[in-house]
This record gives structure tokens, C-alpha cells and sequence, in this order.
């Protein structure tokens, strides 16, 4: 999919691990997991709502479009 | 899932593959009524006990073109229950609501679809060579039955399909 998710440098400059960050949104971890690394298919409204809480950040920090990542079949 | 549908579940199996086994003994034992009848001598009227082309020149053609139709029906019954029973083993898997078990019963319909109208040749048979004019035995219930198939076919597809698009959301 051309949409890229930036968790993992997110949480990286935040010093966080990704089971911090379950902690801390109500997520489970699996799906932070998958979401992590690129194999959801979609995001809630509410898990953005609680990620970008979390990490203080925007939407458009988290998700980005790059054209040169393989679309969705 | 109430009581009533975990009971019809749990029975159900059994009773499609006994409705199978009990499917193929008639579909073999009609073709072999069939096969014999060209080699027995003075069929029909031998084993019927009285003579049939009396009746209508076209009869004894109307009785093996009716078994033909039986033949046909037994095959096409054949697959509805291997789709059913498909379709019941999703259930006991504990994940009845995928694409496959829509287009199994789509199958389904087409097939019930097809046995109603083998029906109807059958009655037109019957009217032709033994009851001249007499078209009787017309039921909307497998109609509706049909219709009712069709659309539960496209439900569940639907379901399917927004079920696929709601795994991998986080």
C-alpha cells in the first residue's frame, strides 16, 4: 500500500516502546504491531485519536503517502 | 445462536450425508431401472402389468425421459448437499462468513432453480402422455423458496466482503 506508517520513528525519538504505547492507548499490542509494520488495512478514527494523544503528535506525522511503495492489490 | 439452531447444527450433518448416501442409492438404482429397461423384454408392460402404449403411443418414451430428468436431479441434489454440508463444516470450524460459503449457496440456488424446472418438465410430461391437459402440481413455495435463496446468497456475499474489510483494522 502507497501509505506508510511512521510509528516506529515516532516512537523511536519518543524513547517508547511499542508496549508502552499499548499500555498507554488501550490497544492491544498484536495490533500496534500490525499497524507498525505496515500490514493493517485500515485505522479507526479512535485509534489515530489515541496513538497521536499519546505521542503528542498530528495525524500526518503517523501517515504518510509515498507513490513509490506498491498500492494496494 | 439459540438452542434450536445449536440442535439443528449438531444434527445436521449426519442428516446430509444419510440424505447423500440415500441420493446416490436412487440416482444408481434409477440409472440401472433405466439401463435394464432396454434389454428387458416387453418392457413396459412386463414389470408395469398392464400396457402402457395403450395409454399413448409416446408413453413409454414419456416414462424414460422421465427417468433421465430423475438422473439429472440426483446429480444436481448430489452438489446442493456437498455445498450444505461445506457450509455446515464452516459453521463447526467457527467461521461460516467468508466468500466461499456465499458463492456455495448462490450454487445452491441455481440449483434449486433447476430442479423446479426439471419439475415442471416433468409435470408437462405427465400431462402429454398420461393425463392429456392435466397440468397440475404448480407450487409458488419452491419459487419463493428460490428467490429466497438468491437473496440470502447476495446478503451473506455482502457480509463477507465487509467482514474481509474490517480484518487488518486496527
Amino acid at each position: 500500500m502507497a501509505i506508510a506508517v511512521r510509528l516506529d520513528e515516532l516512537l523511536h525519538a519518543r524513547r517508547m516502546t511499542l508496549t508502552e504505547l499499548a499500555a498507554r492507548v488501550d490497544i492491544t499490542l498484536a495490533n500496534l504491531s500490525i499497524l507498525k509494520t505496515g500490514k493493517a488495512k485500515a485505522i479507526r478514527f479512535s485509534t489515530l485519536e489515541a496513538i497521536c494523544a499519546a505521542l503528542e503528535c498530528q495525524p500526518g506525522d503517523l501517515l504518510a503517502f509515498d507513490p513509490v511503495l506498491p498500492a494496494e492489490e | 445462536m439459540n438452542t434450536t439452531s445449536t440442535q439443528a447444527l449438531a444434527i445436521a450433518r449426519p442428516i446430509i450425508q444419510g440424505l447423500t448416501a440415500l441420493n446416490i442409492l436412487y440416482g444408481v438404482g434409477i440409472a440401472l431401472l433405466l439401463s435394464t429397461s432396454f434389454f428387458m423384454q416387453g418392457w413396459p408392460e412386463g414389470p408395469l402389468g398392464f400396457d402402457l402404449v395403450k395409454m399413448h403411443p409416446l408413453a413409454p418414451l414419456g416414462l424414460r425421459v422421465i427417468v433421465v430428468i430423475g438422473i439429472i436431479g440426483a446429480v444436481i441434489v448430489h452438489l446442493i448437499l456437498q455445498r450444505l454440508l461445506a457450509i455446515v463444516d464452516t459453521v463447526r470450524d467457527g467461521d461460516p462468513f467468508i466468500l466461499e460459503n456465499a458463492q456455495r449457496l448462490n450454487v445452491i440456488a441455481w440449483g434449486v432453480l433447476v430442479l423446479e424446472v426439471l419439475r415442471l418438465f416433468v409435470i408437462a410430461i405427465a400431462a402429454a402422455v398420461w393425463e392429456s391437459g392435466r397440468l397440475g402440481g404448480f407450487s409458488f413455495a419452491p419459487w419463493l423458496a428460490v428467490l429466497m435463496l438468491f437473496v440470502l446468497s447476495g446478503v451473506f456475499a455482502h457480509g463477507a466482503r465487509m467482514r474481509a474489510d474490517l480484518i487488518g483494522t486496527v
